[in-house]
C-alpha cells in the first residue's frame, strides 16, 4: 500500500500527475470516507467503555470522581439483591423470549408458506406489532394485563367467573407479563425473516423429497428448517440485543414492579447511576452487562469470521 | 391531554421573553410541566419579566425530576450548566458541596430570609452561613384524602390512630367499596411507610430509623410494628393497584369508588379540578397519629456559576423573585402547595393550605417537623431507594416484617 504513495510524494516532476492524483484519491477514499464513522465508534464506544470501567472501579457516587478503590462497587453490587433479580430476570426474560418468538414466527412462516389466499394481508398484520415502539407495546399490554381492566376482567364478564388471569400483579409471574408482550411485538419480524429464508429455498429440493415419499413433517424437519440456518443466526442475533437493551418495554409495562421483581440490568443501571447518586455501581453494573453480551457475541464472530475466511 | 398543557405552556410562554431581553436572560432546568405547574412557574417568569429580565425555558419532565438531573450532569460536566435548577433534597447541599452553585448569603441577610423560613428547611438550602438555593413552595406528604359522602353513609368520621383507620375497612369492603387507594409503585407505597414511621413511633424515632440510619433503630421491634401495620394497610388496597397512577387512586376517591388515599397535597387539584370542595365532598386530615408530624418536602431553585454579567444579574433577580412573598402567595395557590416562607399571610388559600399551615406552626413548635424519606428530604438517594426496594417489595409479596427489617439493615449497610 505505501509503495503506491511514495513516488506522488516524492513531489519531483510527475509525469502523469492526473493518473497519480486518481490513484492517491482512489487509494485515499475508502479511508477518508470511513474515518467519520470510524472516529464516532472509537470515541462514541471504545472510548466510552474505558471510561466505564474506570468509573466502575471508583468510588464515583454523584458525580464522577477519578481515584481507584479496586473491586469495591462489584462487591457492593452483588450484594445488592436488587442486582440478583435483574441478573435472574435477564436470563428467564432472554430464554423465553427468544425460544417463543422463534418458535411461533417459524410456525407462521411455515403456515404462511403454502401458497394461502390473502397472504399479502396476513404478512402485514402479523409484521404490525414492530411498527410500534415498546413504550406502545407496553402501555396496552399494562391495561390489557391489569386483571381489573383487561382480559381477566373481559372473560370474566363473559360468564366464566373463575377466571383469573393476574400475572402483572403477581411478584413471581410478572417477569412473564414483559415476555408475552415482547413475544407479541417480535414475532412478526421473525416471521419475516423466516420467511424470506423459506422463499429461496429451491422447490425442486422438496419435490425431489416428497418423489421419495417423505411425508411434510418430515421434509420441514429434516430439510427445510436445516437449511434456514442462516436466517436462524440473524434472528437470535438480532432478538438478543433487543432482550439486553429491553429497558422502554420494562418501563413502560411495569416499572420495573411490582416491588422491583421485574428489574432487568438496563433499568438497574439507569437508577443506581441517575436517581441513587450510586454511578459508581451504576458502572458497575454496565461493565457486567457488557462482559455478558461479550460472552456471546464474541465466540459467534469467531465462528462466523472463521467459516468467512475458509469459505473464500 | 398532554396536547392541551402543552399548548397552554407554550401560550403562557410566548408573551414574556418577548418584552424582557435587554437585562439579560437566565435559562431554567425544571421538571414542571403539567398545567397547574407551568402556570404556577409563570407567576416566577412575569415577576422577572417586569423587572426585565427575560426567562428560558428548560423543562425536562419526567421521571419525578430524575431526567432533568440526568440533564444537568451532562451539562455540568461539558462546562455549560444552566443558569438555575429546580432542587429536589439533597440534590441543592451536594451541588453546593461540588463547588457549582452560587451562594446568595449576602442578599439573604440582607433580606431576611434566613430567618423566613422554618429551621428544617435551612438544612436542605443553607450551609455553614451560605445560602445557596432559594425555597418557592412547601408540599405536606402525609395527608389523608377522603370522600366525604362514603364517611357520612357509613357512619364514619376522621381516625384519631392508623388502628382506628384499619378497623374501617371491613365496613366498607362490605359496602363494596375500596378502603385505601393507591398504586403499587414504590414511592406511593413508601409515602404510606414515612407516614407509618413517624405517626407510630413518634418524630424521634422517624429521625434515628431514617434520617440518621441507626441499625438499632432499622431493625428493632419499632421498626417490625411499623411493617407488621403496612402489612394491616395492604387489606385495605383492592388487586387491581398495579400499575395505578396516583392521580387515579385519587379520581378514584373523588368518585366513591374508594373511601380514603394517603397521599400528598399535590393531590388535592384533582379534586378541585372536578369542582369538588373541601368539607362538603371531600376530606382533608393528617395522618392519624397521637404525635402528629408534619413531613415536608420544598422545591427550590440554585444559580449556578457562571462568569457571564448578565447571567449573574438575572441569577441575582430570579433569587429575588422567587423568595418574595407576593411571587410565594400567588405560585403556591396555584399549584397547591404553601409557601415555603413561614411568614407569608394565609389569606385567601383553601381550607386544607390552611389546615397546613397551622400544622406546619404546630410542628415546628412541637419538634414534629420532619423532611420527607420518599422525596429525598430524609437520608441520601441511596439510602432513600433502599426503602424503597423494601417497602415497595415487602407490599406485594408475602414477605415477613422480620424479613423486611432484616433487607432494610443490610441493604443500608451495603449502600454505606
Amino acid at each position: 500500500m505505501s509503495d503506491i504513495s511514495k513516488p506522488a510524494s516524492a513531489g519531483v516532476a510527475p509525469r502523469r500527475p492526473s493518473a497519480s492524483l486518481s490513484v492517491r484519491l482512489a487509494h485515499w477514499l475508502p479511508r477518508i470516507v470511513l474515518a467519520p464513522s470510524f472516529m464516532a465508534v472509537l470515541i462514541g464506544v471504545y472510548v466510552f467503555i474505558g471510561w466505564t470501567l474506570w468509573i466502575s472501579m471508583s468510588s464515583s457516587s454523584m458525580l464522577p470522581r477519578y481515584d481507584f478503590v479496586g473491586l469495591e462497587q462489584y462487591v457492593r453490587l452483588w450484594n445488592t439483591p436488587r442486582w440478583h433479580t435483574a441478573v435472574i430476570n435477564l436470563f428467564l426474560f432472554t430464554a423465553l423470549f427468544l425460544a417463543i418468538t422463534i418458535a411461533l414466527g417459524l410456525l407462521m412462516a411455515i403456515l404462511l408458506d403454502q401458497n394461502i389466499r390473502a397472504e399479502g394481508v396476513l404478512r402485514t398484520i402479523y409484521l404490525y406489532p414492530m411498527a410500534l415502539s415498546f413504550i406502545v407495546t407496553g402501555t396496552a399490554w399494562k391495561w390489557m394485563l391489569n386483571p381489573d381492566l383487561g382480559i381477566e376482567k373481559l372473560v370474566q364478564s363473559w360468564g366464566w367467573e373463575s377466571f383469573a388471569f393476574d400475572w402483572i400483579t403477581r411478584p413471581d409471574f410478572a417477569i412473564y407479563c414483559i415476555v408475552i408482550a415482547a413475544v407479541w411485538q417480535s414475532t412478526g419480524f421473525a416471521m419475516a425473516i423466516f420467511l424470506a429464508g423459506l422463499r429461496g429455498i429451491d422447490g425442486s429440493i422438496i419435490k425431489a423429497a416428497q418423489i421419495e415419499g417423505a411425508t411434510l413433517p418430515r421434509i420441514y424437519a429434516s430439510i427445510i428448517v436445516p437449511m434456514l440456518r442462516p436466517a436462524f443466526l440473524s434472528v437470535i442475533v438480532l432478538l438478543s440485543y433487543i432482550s439486553i437493551k429491553s429497558f422502554d418495554l420494562v418501563l413502560a409495562l411495569t416499572n420495573t414492579g411490582p416491588g422491583g421483581s421485574t428489574e432487568m440490568p438496563s433499568t438497574f443501571m439507569f437508577a443506581y447511576t441517575f436517581q441513587r447518586n450510586q454511578m459508581g455501581v451504576g458502572a458497575a453494573s454496565a461493565i457486567m452487562m457488557l462482559m455478558t453480551v461479550a460472552a456471546i457475541i464474541v465466540p459467534y464472530l469467531y465462528s462466523e469470521l472463521r467459516e468467512d475466511s475458509h469459505g473464500h | 391531554m398532554k396536547l392541551k398543557s402543552a399548548l397552554f405552556a407554550s401560550v403562557l410562554a410566548l408573551p414574556v421573553p418577548a418584552m424582557a431581553q435587554d437585562k439579560g436572560t437566565i435559562e431554567v432546568l425544571h421538571h414542571w410541566v403539567s398545567e397547574s405547574e407551568v402556570a404556577a412557574l409563570n407567576v416566577v417568569r412575569e415577576k422577572l419579566a417586569a423587572e426585565g429580565f427575560g426567562w428560558e425555558d428548560s423543562a425536562v419532565g419526567g421521571m419525578s425530576g430524575a431526567n432533568a438531573t440526568q440533564a444537568l450532569r451532562t451539562r455540568l460536566a461539558s462546562g455549560n450548566p444552566p443558569g438555575a435548577m429546580q432542587f429536589l433534597g439533597y440534590e441543592g447541599q451536594n451541588w453546593f458541596a461540588e463547588g457549582v452553585v452560587r451562594d446568595f448569603a449576602d442578599v439573604a441577610t440582607a433580606e431576611g430570609w434566613f430567618d423566613a423560613i422554618a429551621p428544617q428547611v435551612r438544612d436542605f438550602v443553607t450551609k455553614d452561613g451560605a445560602f445557596f438555593a432559594m425555597p418557592i413552595n412547601m408540599h405536606r406528604q402525609n395527608w389523608v384524602w377522603a370522600n366525604k359522602k362514603v364517611f357520612d353513609e357509613h357512619g364514619l368520621t376522621v381516625p384519631g390512630t392508623w388502628d382506628e383507620l384499619i378497623a374501617m375497612g371491613p365496613v366498607l369492603k362490605e359496602a363494596g367499596i375500596v378502603p385505601l387507594a393507591t398504586g403499587d409503585e414504590a414511592w406511593q407505597i413508601q409515602l404510606i411507610f414515612d407516614a407509618l414511621v413517624a405517626d407510630l413511633h413518634g418524630p424521634d424515632f422517624y429521625r434515628r430509623s431514617v434520617v440518621e440510619l441507626d441499625p438499632e433503630a432499622l431493625s428493632g421491634p419499632e421498626m417490625i410494628d411499623v411493617f407488621d401495620t403496612l402489612r394491616q394497610v395492604r387489606g385495605l388496597v383492592d388487586d387491581g393497584f398495579v400499575g395505578r397512577d396516583w392521580a387515579v387512586a385519587t379520581g378514584m376517591v373523588a368518585s366513591g369508588e374508594a373511601a380514603m388515599q394517603v397521599h400528598g397535597d399535590w393531590a388535592k387539584g384533582e379534586f378541585l379540578a372536578q369542582g369538588l370542595t373541601e368539607g362538603e365532598d371531600f376530606l382533608c386530615f393528617a395522618t392519624p397519629s397521637e404525635t402528629p408530624s408534619f413531613l415536608f418536602l420544598i422545591d427550590s431553585f440554585g444559580a449556578f456559576k457562571t462568569s457571564d454579567a448578565a447571567t449573574t444579574a438575572a441569577q441575582d433577580a430570579l433569587a429575588m423573585a422567587t423568595m418574595d412573598p407576593q411571587v410565594q402567595r400567588e405560585f403556591n395557590m396555584i399549584k397547591g402547595s404553601i409557601p415555603a416562607r413561614s411568614d407569608v399571610s394565609v389569606d385567601g388559600f383553601d381550607a386544607c393550605a390552611i389546615k397546613g399551615f397551622e400544622d406546619r406552626a404546630a410542628a415546628v413548635e412541637s419538634g414534629a417537623m420532619l423532611g420527607a424519606l420518599t422525596h429525598g428530604f430524609a437520608s441520601q438517594p441511596q439510602f432513600a431507594g433502599v426503602f424503597g426496594d423494601v417497602v415497595g417489595q415487602f407490599f406485594v409479596t408475602d414477605m415477613t416484617s422480620q424479613q423486611a427489617v432484616e433487607m432494610l439493615a443490610s441493604g443500608i449497610a451495603n449502600a454505606m
